[in-house]
């Protein structure tokens, strides 16, 4: 209990911590940011073991009046891992991106926070937990979305606020006829809502996946996602590829599986749409993507499609479209940070954001763009990469539950995605590339060497999926 | 002598304010004296407040019933110190200390000299001890006295800054309240009438009995009574002069009034409704649909008028017309879940509101400016006004953690229980409206460019009082306890079929 403590409190603590440093003394605070997340990834490392090795880590109490209770289960510790995991390489990356821009102490103070609530709403036990994290996660991220402080940068920050908030409050009313309905809000003991069949579960059902799919960037709810890529790389990396939208895309997959249950689901009329709503966003965000030049909004809209992956894994409703499902969570968050690192070291580099300009640049900064091809590979699904097995238990759900054609639908994407990467790296390493001499300075290190251990993490599972195996079969034994 | 003193505790706590309301005047000169003699009236009212409170809870609901001058009803008036009262007792102590905290140290500045201060003050002790008694009595008329004096002490308070609209607000409020008071005078006549009866008791059991023979006159009754308390409490569509009073008085001024005169009158027409009417007849004339339409439309007109005002101040009045209508749903509810979400959600508001009131006058008169955007980058200078406007913003918003929410979680499970999602789906729209006209302000606050002006955080007083109150939101949102038993008790006790 002590670790889930310290673990969820690690990023708070610290962001407070360093609000008090002042802005200049940058060595001192990145030190105590690499600490301070750092000793989250140890503590949720060691609650995630506890919970896979069957033991009950709860805290509960009271809050307001309400049952309020932190207990993660295998589908909690494994969004907390990927999360406290990556938060530390994009400390370090930050503090090579960050050096000698303004306002650092705001940005670290809550880039820390944000993993606190990150870490809250992956070991809420309960509804009321998850919707508190959610919507302070929404707090703790929204000055780090304006950190630019540019006109365009508040108008993505208003929006950001805008679709976030009208999403929580499509879940809090989903969350109170929950409550009415059952009495129940609480995720251990089974699915909530499983002895009630009424009519309109296919509505509170519209409404959880409508309210965390603003986050989980489903279309149309998607569109502050690529507004929000006017922040600051790390940002994008972290928490607009993976820590904010995984915790959309967390609520989706605890509505399916600890509101509803998936047999509940598989009764409703709602359960033969669900599946195309992922596939519509799965074709259209990669093919929006295509016509993207600005580097960093063509990852935005692959995010959006690689996110409907995962929440096409749940819908498919059986074992095998779980495992992918989690899988892919794994293996896509690792890829898509190491891309996004890769914009970043670029857009620095050279000052270069559109993907027209970008012909060349592989010659002068090659490790940057060998990493990206191998990011990319990854992307579009390609053995030896990570990728490959989530989708492949996608697949082989889709098949099980008589769905091939999404299987296909899968296959085309991977195709669409390489349509839409492999001519940007091609670009990449014809001709020459004049606005930068290269991989130098002790800032790119900095970035790039999380950059490049990630896409070593990639291959790694990507050769020896059993590595992570047993955490997929965890959540998966879990819920069946 | 203390025995005395506890056995007439309720009439102490209504009568001391206004005891020291009508001395006060002969030490006008002497503002140290005046200043602390209303803190020390606020303190004892706030102490002998938690001890009523304390005695309530430990008779398990049972109402102490005080009869003034040892005359029994029906000729004597009844002070019926219940849950309902000592709820609403303990949320005007909580509120006025902070706030005659603050005006101790806004007052000459936004007022003027050491007599227009004393003569604030009267009118303010005046308006608590209105309150007091209103949260207490059980006797119609009394009510109507009370309510008179409350308005008469409100446009007072209104106009006793030097602002250029300050007479014309003043002078809307006094005509409009004072025809809310005729309405509800006439409302009390019809129940006169009808039962012979003033004792809010008594004149239950007799309208329960014959409320067929005139059924007519009891519909008058009702419609006298909502309208007139409709247009004190400032009900959407009644609500015309309250943002122009709110925003031209002083910040002390403008908390108390958004923040328990409103408030006081919702809790006499609760009383009206539930104790004398009785649930069983709000039904048959479905004054509750009437009631739960209403706030519906109330709150969405009230926070779509607030996304239009640029004058932060009338931004927050039009966000107290909304916040009225939940409190006026909730009063439609007619179940226990409902009004202790409404009861706690007034509580709760009348902390957040003069919170957001008060902090707002100290940002405004930092500034020397209005708008919003002139407020541009002041949460640096003044973080602790800044974090206690924010902190409340949270609350009203409805954030898990700060006690808006627990009021509105109680609301929806209130409101679910009608059968309808229509009530839920406004209350929580409400909510996001609510985020919609109150985040641009922290966000201009705290990430605009730098202020011009060199502005800090006010004076001590001020930031005490500021402290207090943002403390209390976090620790009702997060220990909620015996407040929230209080609010569920009054909540039962409403119930009780007549």
């Amino acid at each position: 209990m002590l670790s889930l403590i310290i673990a969820l409190f690690s990023g708070a603590v610290g962001g407070l911590v360093v609000a008090m440093i002042p802005e200049t003394k940058n060595r001192l605070r990145n030190y105590i940011v690499l600490f301070f997340a750092a000793s989250s990834t140890f503590f949720t490392w060691r609650t995630a073991f506890m919970v896979f090795a069957g033991e009950s880590v709860r805290v509960a109490g009271e809050l307001g009046g309400l049952a309020f209770s932190l207990d993660p289960d295998p589908l909690g510790a494994v969004f907390g891992l990927i999360a406290s995991t990556l938060w530390p390489f994009t400390a370090v990356y930050s503090f090579g991106y960050m050096a000698g821009k303004h306002k650092q102490r705001t940005f670290f103070t809550f880039f820390l926070m944000s993993l606190t609530m990150t870490l809250g709403v992956a070991f809420s036990g309960n509804l009321i937990a998850l919707y508190l994290f959610y919507e302070l996660l929404t707090f703790a991220t929204y000055p780090l979305v304006i950190h630019e402080r540019s006109a365009e940068a508040m108008k993505a920050g208003a929006k950001y606020i805008l679709y976030s908030l009208s999403g929580a409050g499509a879940i809090l009313i989903a969350i109170v006829l929950t409550y009415a309905w059952s009495g129940k809000l609480d995720f251990s003991g089974g699915p909530i809502l499983a002895n009630s069949l009424s009519p309109g579960l296919n509505w509170l059902l519209v409404l959880f996946v409508g309210g965390f799919g603003v986050k989980a960037a489903i279309m149309p709810l998607h569109r502050w996602l690529p507004a929000a890529m006017v922040a600051p790389t790390p940002v994008s990396a972290l928490l607009h590829a993976v820590a904010v939208v995984y915790s959309g895309v967390y609520g989706v997959l605890r509505t399916v599986y600890s509101v509803f249950g998936h047999e509940l689901i598989g009764q409703l009329g709602i359960r033969n749409i669900l599946p195309w709503i992922a596939v519509i966003t799965i074709l259209a965000g990669i093919v929006i993507a295509a016509r993207q030049d600005v580097l960093k909004r063509r990852l935005a809209y692959q995010t959006v499609s690689h996110l409907s992956y995962i929440l096409l894994g749940a819908f498919i409703l059986n074992e095998w479209g779980l495992a992918g499902a989690i899988f892919h969570m794994i293996s896509y968050s690792t890829l898509k940070i190491t891309l996004f690192f890769c914009a970043g070291i670029i857009s620095e580099k050279t000052g270069e954001i559109k993907v027209s300009k970008m012909g060349g640049i592989g010659r002068s900064l090659p490790k940057t763009m060998v990493a990206f091809s191998i990011a990319t590979m990854g992307m579009i699904g390609m053995l030896p990469l990570n990728t490959f097995w989530g989708k492949y238990y996608l697949m082989k759900g889709s098949v099980g539950a008589g769905k091939w054609p999404l299987a296909v639908v899968l296959i085309i994407s991977g195709i669409l995605n390489a349509i839409c990467f492999v001519p940007v790296i091609i670009n990449a390493f014809k001709g020459e590339c004049t606005k930068t001499n290269g991989e130098k300075g002790g800032g790119v290190s900095l970035m790039l060497a999380p950059t490049l251990v990630l896409v070593i993490v990639a291959l790694l599972i990507g050769l020896m999926p059993g590595i992570v195996w047993p955490g997929v079969e965890a959540v998966v034994n879990w819920f069946y | 002598m203390i025995s005395a003193i506890t056995t007439n505790l309720p009439v102490f706590i209504i009568i001391a304010p206004l005891f020291v309301a009508f001395v006060l005047p002969t030490w006008a000169q002497r503002k140290r004296l005046v200043e602390n003699l209303v803190i020390s009236v606020e303190i004892l009212m706030l102490l002998g407040t938690c001890y009523l409170a304390s005695i309530v809870l430990l008779q398990k609901g049972i109402p102490i019933i005080y009869q003034m001058g040892g005359w029994s009803a029906p000729w004597g008036i009844e002070l019926k110190v219940g849950s309902l009262g000592t709820f609403f007792l303990l949320t005007v102590a909580i509120v006025s200390l902070p706030v005659a905290l603050f005006a101790r140290g806004n007052l000459t500045h936004e007022v003027g000299g050491k007599e227009r201060v004393a003569r604030f003050y009267v009118l303010y002790l005046l308006l608590i001890g209105a309150l007091g008694g209103m949260a207490l009595t059980n006797d119609l008329f009394n009510v109507y006295v009370l309510v008179e004096v409350a308005t008469l002490s409100c446009c007072g308070l209104v106009s006793a800054r030097n602002h250029p609209r300050a007479a014309k607000a003043t002078f809307t409020y006094l005509i409009l309240a004072t025809l809310g008071s005729c309405l509800v005078m006439g409302g009390i006549g019809f129940i006169y009438i009808v039962t012979g009866h003033l004792n809010m008791g008594f004149a239950s059991q007799e309208l329960g009995r014959i409320w067929q023979n005139n059924p007519r006159v009891v519909w008058m009754a009702f419609s006298f009574m909502l309208v007139g308390f409709g247009v004190k409490s400032a009900l959407f569509p009644l609500h015309v002069w309250l943002p122009d009073a709110h925003s031209v008085a002083p910040s002390p001024a403008s908390a108390i009034l958004s923040g328990l005169a409103v408030k006081g009158y919702l809790i006499c027409l609760l009383k009206v409704l539930y104790n004398v009417f009785g649930f069983y007849l709000m039904r048959v004339y479905s004054v509750h649909k009437i009631m739960v339409l209403v706030g519906m439309v109330a709150i969405i007109s009230g926070s779509i008028s607030a996304l239009t005002q640029e004058d932060l101040k009338r931004r927050l009045a039009f966000s107290t017309v909304a916040q009225v209508g939940y409190i006026f749903l909730g009063f439609g509810l007619l179940n226990t879940k409902g009004l202790t979400g409404t009861l706690f959600y007034l509580a709760s508001h009348a902390v957040i509101k003069s919170t957001l009131f008060l902090s707002a006058g100290a940002m405004l008169n930092a500034t020397g400016k209005k708008n919003i955007k002139d407020l541009s980058g002041i949460g640096r200078k003044m973080p602790i006004t800044t974090a206690a406007f924010t902190i409340s913003s949270l609350g009203l918003i409805g954030i898990p953690l700060f006690s808006g929410f627990v009021g509105k979680w109680q609301l929806l499970m209130g409101s679910m229980e009608t059968g309808s999602i229509l009530p839920v789906s406004v209350i929580i729209s409400g909510s996001v409206l609510c985020a919609a006209y109150l985040f641009p302000v922290i966000r201009i606050a705290y990430f605009g460019t730098a202020p011009e002006k060199d502005c800090k955080d006010p004076n001590l007083p001020q930031k005490l009082a500021l402290i207090f109150l943002s403390a209390a939101i976090v620790f009702l949102g997060v220990i909620p306890g015996s407040f929230l038993e209080l609010a569920n008790r009054a909540a039962a006790e409403l119930l009780v079929l007549r």
